[in-house]
């Protein structure tokens, strides 16, 4: 079966002497003809994507760049555009927003500063603000640039400003920079705040520069929606409105985004005239080695072998790993696979965000001189540093997205000669959807970033950074929102004062201190390592802190385990010792929803029968059953945890506790199953209930799928339906639900909701996208949980068989059939 | 509005009060004329409106007379260039790269003799001192009351100024900027970091009034720092008041000053309706601020112009060092090395003095006093001044002198090093540099034995006088052979 996914090459002939390109192809193909010949059953080899090679659309240097641009340019190497290069500066040059969408090494950054240099080439005041997400970047950008302005003989200033540039050096970059590198946070807490010393800037900000556009999502995207809100007001205080130019991996609605960051219209370009070799995707999953568990053979150690095919033919070879430590184990493999030379340096390095910049420098350098032939990295290196072009990437386990999988997979692909990429799958769930379903990530659109800019939790505390900035006119509009009640409210709290026409900061502390653009609520728990004396190791928001640190937990920190054995929750911290053990923890929560107010609502209808009944099998037919979306309050509890072995999954036994309770108010998608949908189902009372809970944790590992966010940015949880379906508040508070598996679930449910929620206080935009896809939702769960090969459900399709009972499985998929999905 | 949208509201963290705070709405606040006089002020206008402004003339302190040698001392030495060339340099270490080829340089604020010209006139000086709704500064910080203050007759003027709410502060700013304008010369405590930025940014964010020339600035807080800060720890103005200048010399003594700290929040209550006489608290001890500056900015000038009139005892040693590092750091290092001697004579307390010696024993090399140097790098290098170790004394030195080295002080390693060399290259007697080395040898292992030393601070000494006296012990070596 596998065989046949092979496409049909022409084997270039070899004669000696032939192009590195042909060579490494040939290679290439071997490795992926004898990998699909070894896997017999074809279960291992899901699929074998071939990507032809692509000629460059090639487009002339524009008339409008000025001469010394275009020598410089052209000292560089670069004499002619891609097509896509040129499409975006003349859409930059004509002073739209745009947004360029185009894979990993493209020659994105051109985009922007070609018509950018030539601005300030003609216009010595204009000023160019870009913003990276991470400092790493600005960082290598920095370089590009100073290469471009050492051929130019005019003078410009570029400069990165973040955390650690020094006091005296702040000033000269205020007066004289005309490009200022740097990141949201330096943005929202260095320069707005205090916006004077940047008058010269402000004054002259022509351009805006929104560099990896996708990683601007959830609550990072809806922090930094609010940011250039504050941005534009400082920018309009000043007398300038400055034009937005994003950069963005693949994304289904990179436009859409890029509005909702910025409430501009975009210009969206997204054709790539870039060339590349040929090409092969490959899905990898690790072999089954006990059935009725569904318990795989480790996709580390699976990883490993198959970078190694690579590296001892010399193929250049990049593998992600997800984690600190899965890298680390990773490199110690591979290391000891490929010793070094007798006075050679270490052929197989790693690469992670705590190495020093002069580090990564020597491995990139290393990468492109053919010294070094592989490297371990995280995902450091998914985004735009320069390493150059590799023959080989090996993705252990997917990186959650598939735009961050193709991100990756980039990496992998010299302009001539092929190369290969292969993911090689974990047991999680949406590793098992994707290596199961290739179709759906070779044939489909990547996922939608979501962000929610009027999260009210968020846009408050951006308000109160605004004021601090500027003081708010009483008909200023701040997102979507009416600000005199807000304004009001901040007032009543201290925070405000009104005067005729103004509301004026009035409190002591610098109000971007207390707001961190990474997460919704600044109330952190601080997490102490007491190892050896005592040393504070890392943060953690309160929302998940009680999941995350409750006494006994595992906190797992740069891939070494410590265990929780205090947390003081007056002063918010959390001790913990270092341990080396098999498993870790995951928390069980009690958690109650009461539906505040329903936003939308629809009845669910079946568009086929597939519950096999006589005659009429196309017509519509309600499914007794509803989707929902609107605003809840969350009511939830840790009340013990479950120790989880690494690798398998296993659960090893559990603990109890006893923590506050935590309230939240934020937005749900919720699928309501009426009582004639649960009385049809042939299940003992049990064994639906059983059904409903593997169903929900099934319905959100695919949501994460199509949200484009992680594991924890949704909770879930099951509840009764509410009596009335009416408005409000004084509805009666739904009865318990937890995930507890068995003792408490006897009672049946007289109707069921299985609700997804957002796991932040105020939403940040899943619900709504939720109910609307709806269906693809549901039909998604339908082919994970039918296409998983375990017998009574696992941690990949329902959630392990001993923890939900034997039926589980069947009832799942018996409900989605009765939804109307699957068949 | 729905009540949902209210319940949700309610719930919003970022909306919970920022602090406990007294219901003062509640509280009976008076009429607008009682809480003008409960501040002793009355209202000014100009064409952006109004604001209250009080005034108050004072006998003391009394006016004090900048002598131009002072003046040269207290103003900054080099012209805003050289802080460019610090940035740019500084800014390329950051990995930050600047293209300035053809940029206009300097040029920010006034040229030195312009400054010391206008700073000569003591009728030009202008005394500021602000209080603020914060101490974080950026553009939500404003300054509510601005207290100005000028000799005047045989006393001296202290003018406040201060915002009702903040539709008052454009008025405010504009009242700042017409004394700036007429006397030119700030005197802060502080105010080159934050009084005058804090000004700056406030006049830049009304877009209309200009940020004044000030033709010199005297911050008080960088000497008074230099002059006092090893005798009291700190250089609060308050101290100072109360330890260098005395409540007689003032006139006055803050029994029952307000805790600074509860500023801000005082003015709040006050924008909120709440009671005036907490801020009536905040006037005085800006007055007092402003006085104790101008009588602070007479010692600093007295100190600085007569430093031998300063009474000795370990305290005024310690100011004669104060000044000594002053006028070293400014380049006048004759004063300096004279001043040093002082305040060394005078009796400094262990620590400092072990200091000031190394700083002399610097300045007597670089004036080629090498026979002083190498004195004083002998007694650092001593660790007491009779113990069983080699008999240092130097060639023809004060052997009196020794008395100097206080008891049981560890031996500067650097010192011997220096020493060392001394005696290698200019003394041209390399037994004797042999013999230093040996004994910084011995005390570097007793040293580290008693976990005395750091181990990277042993390890680069310990190889620095071995190879030293290796190299001794060959080219001795080769003496006697060659003789």
């Amino acid at each position: 079966m596998a065989h046949s996914l092979l496409p049909r090459i022409t084997i270039a002939t070899r004669s000696p002497g032939a192009a590195q390109g042909s060579g490494t192809l040939a290679c290439v193909r071997d490795v992926v003809e004898q990998f699909a010949a070894r896997d017999r059953t074809g279960e291992i080899i899901t699929a074998v994507h071939h990507i032809p090679a692509r000629e460059a659309q090639w487009a002339p240097m524009p008339e409008w760049v000025r001469p010394e641009l275009a020598a410089a340019y052209r000292e560089k190497g670069v004499t002619q555009l891609y097509s896509h290069q040129a499409s975006a500066a003349a859409a930059v040059h004509a002073g739209c927003n745009v947004v360029v969408v185009t894979p990993t090494a493209s020659g994105k950054t051109l985009c922007y500063n070609l018509p950018l240099l030539n601005q300030v080439l003609e216009n010595p005041d204009a000023r160019a603000l870009y913003l990276f997400p991470t400092k790493a970047l600005a960082q290598d950008q920095l370089a590009e640039l100073h290469d471009l302005g050492e051929r130019l003989s005019s003078s410009f200033g570029v400069f990165t400003y973040d955390g650690d540039t020094s006091a005296d050096a702040r000033a000269a970059i205020r007066d004289r920079g005309h490009i200022v590198l740097t990141n949201p946070d330096m943005l929202h807490a260095g320069i707005l705040p205090h916006h004077t010393r940047w008058t010269r800037l402000f004054e002259n900000l022509r351009y805006i520069v929104l560099d990896e556009l996708h990683t601007y999502r959830g609550v990072f995207g809806s922090h930094l929606a609010n940011v250039l809100r504050r941005l534009r007001r400082v920018a309009a205080f000043y007398g300038s409105s400055p034009q937005f130019i994003a950069s963005s991996a693949t994304i289904a609605n990179p436009g859409e985004l890029a509005r909702r960051l910025t409430e501009h219209e975009f210009t969206a370009i997204s054709e790539n005239g870039a060339p590349a070799g040929e090409k092969f995707f490959m899905f990898y999953n690790p072999p089954v080695v006990n059935r009725h568990l569904g318990i795989r053979r480790g996709y580390i150690g699976e990883s490993s072998r198959v970078a190694q095919e690579f590296l001892k033919r010399g193929l250049q070879t990049l593998v992600f790993a997800n984690s600190r430590l899965h890298t680390e184990v990773l490199l110690t493999y591979l290391q000891r696979a490929n010793p070094p030379a007798v006075g050679a340096a270490q052929p197989v390095q790693g690469y992670r965000g705590g190495y020093l910049p002069g580090e990564r420098r020597a491995i990139e350098r290393g990468l492109r001189a053919g010294g070094i032939r592989g490297v371990v990295s995280t995902n450091a290196l998914e985004l735009g540093i320069d390493v150059g072009s590799l023959d080989a990437v090996v993705l252990a386990g997917y990186p959650g997205t598939i735009a961050s999988t193709w991100q990756r997979a980039g990496r992998a692909g010299r302009r001539s000669g092929g190369s290969c990429a292969v993911l090689v799958a974990s047991s999680a769930p949406l590793d098992q959807f994707i290596v199961q379903h290739p179709e759906y990530f070779f044939g489909g659109s990547p996922e939608h970033a979501f962000i929610q800019p009027d999260n009210l939790e968020i846009l408050v505390n951006h308000l109160k950074c605004a004021a601090f900035e500027l003081p708010i006119g009483a008909d200023e509009k701040f997102g979507g929102f009416e600000l005199a009640p807000l304004c009001e409210r901040l007032e009543d709290a201290g925070y405000l004062h009104r005067t005729a026409e103004h509301w004026h900061w009035t409190e002591q502390a610098y109000p971007a201190d207390a707001v961190s653009l990474r997460a919704v609520t600044s109330d952190n728990f601080v997490v102490v390592d007491t190892t050896n004396g005592s040393e504070v190791i890392g943060e953690v928001d309160f929302a998940s802190a009680l999941a995350a640190v409750h006494p006994k937990a595992i906190y797992l920190h740069q891939g070494q385990q410590y265990q929780v054995e205090r947390m003081d929750f007056a002063e918010r911290r959390a001790y913990v010792k270092r341990v080396s053990l098999e498993y870790y923890t995951d928390a069980i929560r009690y958690t109650q929803v009461r539906v505040l107010e329903t936003a939308a609502t629809a009845r669910i209808i079946r568009t086929k029968n597939n519950v096999r009944e006589p005659g009429d099998e196309d017509l519509p037919v309600d499914a007794a059953a509803e989707r929902t979306h609107g605003d809840v309050l969350v009511r939830s509890q840790v009340v013990g945890f479950k120790k989880i072995k690494f690798f398998t999954n296993e659960n090893l036994g559990s603990g109890q506790l006893e923590l506050p309770e935590n309230e939240m108010h934020t937005t749900a998608f919720w699928v309501t199953l009426e009582r004639t949908l649960i009385e049809s189902l042939p299940f003992p009372v049990r064994e639906r209930q059983n059904g409903m809970h593997g169903l929900l944790y099934a319905l959100e590992s695919v949501a994460t799928l199509l949200l484009m966010c992680d594991r924890r940015d949704i909770g879930t949880a099951i509840g009764e339906r509410p009596p009335s379906p009416g408005l409000g508040v004084e509805w009666e508070e739904a009865p318990a639900a937890s995930n507890l598996g068995g003792a408490n679930e006897e009672r049946e449910f007289f109707e069921a909701n299985l609700y997804l929620y957002d796991a932040y206080p105020g939403g940040i935009g899943f619900s709504e996208p939720l109910y609307d896809a709806a269906e693809v939702l549901l039909a998604r769960t339908h082919e994970l949980i039918a296409a998983c090969p375990c017998e009574k459900g696992c941690p990949s399709c329902v959630g392990a068989a001993g923890d939900r009972g034997d039926q589980a499985k069947e009832a799942a998929l018996a409900i989605l059939a009765r939804l109307g999905a699957g068949l | 509005m729905s009540s949902v949208y209210l319940d949700r509201l309610s719930r919003i963290s970022a909306l919970a009060p920022a602090r406990r705070r007294e219901p003062v709405r509640e509280a009976l606040a008076g009429d607008e004329a009682d809480r003008m006089a409960v501040l002793g002020a009355e209202v000014g206008r100009n064409r952006y409106g109004e604001h209250l402004i009080a005034r108050q003339w004072y006998a003391t302190p009394e006016m004090c007379d900048p002598c131009a040698n002072v003046l040269r001392l207290l103003l900054p030495a080099k012209t805003t260039r050289a802080g460019i060339g610090i940035a740019r340099r500084s800014a390329a270490r950051n990995r930050g790269i600047s293209f300035c080829r053809n940029a206009e340089e300097g040029s920010v604020g006034p040229r030195m003799d312009e400054a010391a010209e206008l700073a000569a006139d003591p009728r030009k000086w202008l005394f500021l001192d602000i209080e603020t709704t914060g101490l974080a500064g950026g553009t939500g910080t404003y300054a509510f009351l601005v207290g100005l203050a000028w000799w005047d007759g045989d006393g001296i003027t202290v003018e406040q100024l201060f915002m009702r709410d903040h539709s008052e502060e454009h008025s405010v700013l504009l009242e700042i900027a017409r004394r700036v304008l007429e006397r030119p010369v700030l005197v802060t405590f502080n105010g080159k970091s934050f009084d005058w930025p804090l000004l700056e940014t406030r006049f830049r964010m009304t877009r209309a009034i200009e940020s004044p020339r000030v033709g010199a600035h005297l911050d008080m807080l960088h000497p008074a720092r230099q002059l006092w800060r090893l005798k009291l720890g700190s250089a609060k103005l308050a101290e100072l008041e109360r330890r260098v200048l005395g409540a007689e010399t003032l006139g006055w003594s803050r029994s029952e000053d307000i805790d600074s700290s509860r500023i801000p929040e005082f003015y709040f209550d006050y924008l909120r309706g709440g009671p005036a006489e907490p801020l009536a608290g905040v006037f005085r001890h800006n007055r007092w601020d402003l006085r104790g500056l101008a009588a602070l900015a007479g010692r600093i000038f007295r100190a600085l112009a007569e430093p031998e009139t300063i009474e000795t005892g370990t305290e005024g040693a310690l100011e004669i060092y104060g000044v000594s590092r002053l006028l070293d750091r400014r380049g006048e290092r004759e004063r300096a090395c004279t001043l040093y001697e002082r305040a060394l004579e005078a009796g400094l307390p262990r620590s400092v003095e072990r200091t000031a010696r190394h700083e002399l024993a610097r300045l007597a090399k670089r004036q080629r006093n090498y026979l002083r140097a190498a004195e004083l790098w002998h007694q650092l290098g001593c660790r007491r001044a009779t113990g069983p170790h080699l008999n240092l004394r130097p060639e023809g030195g004060r052997g009196q002198e020794l008395d100097h080295t206080p008891e049981g002080g560890e031996p500067s390693f650097e010192a011997c090093e220096q020493l060392a060399i001394h005696y290698e290259r200019r003394a041209s007697d390399p037994n004797e540099a042999a013999r230093v080395s040996r004994y910084a040898l011995l005390e570097l292992r007793r040293a580290d034995r008693l976990g005395l030393i750091p181990p990277h601070r042993h390890a680069y000494f310990a190889e620095r006088f071995t190879r030293r006296l290796a190299r001794l012990t060959k080219k001795l070596a080769q003496e006697i052979t060659d003789a």
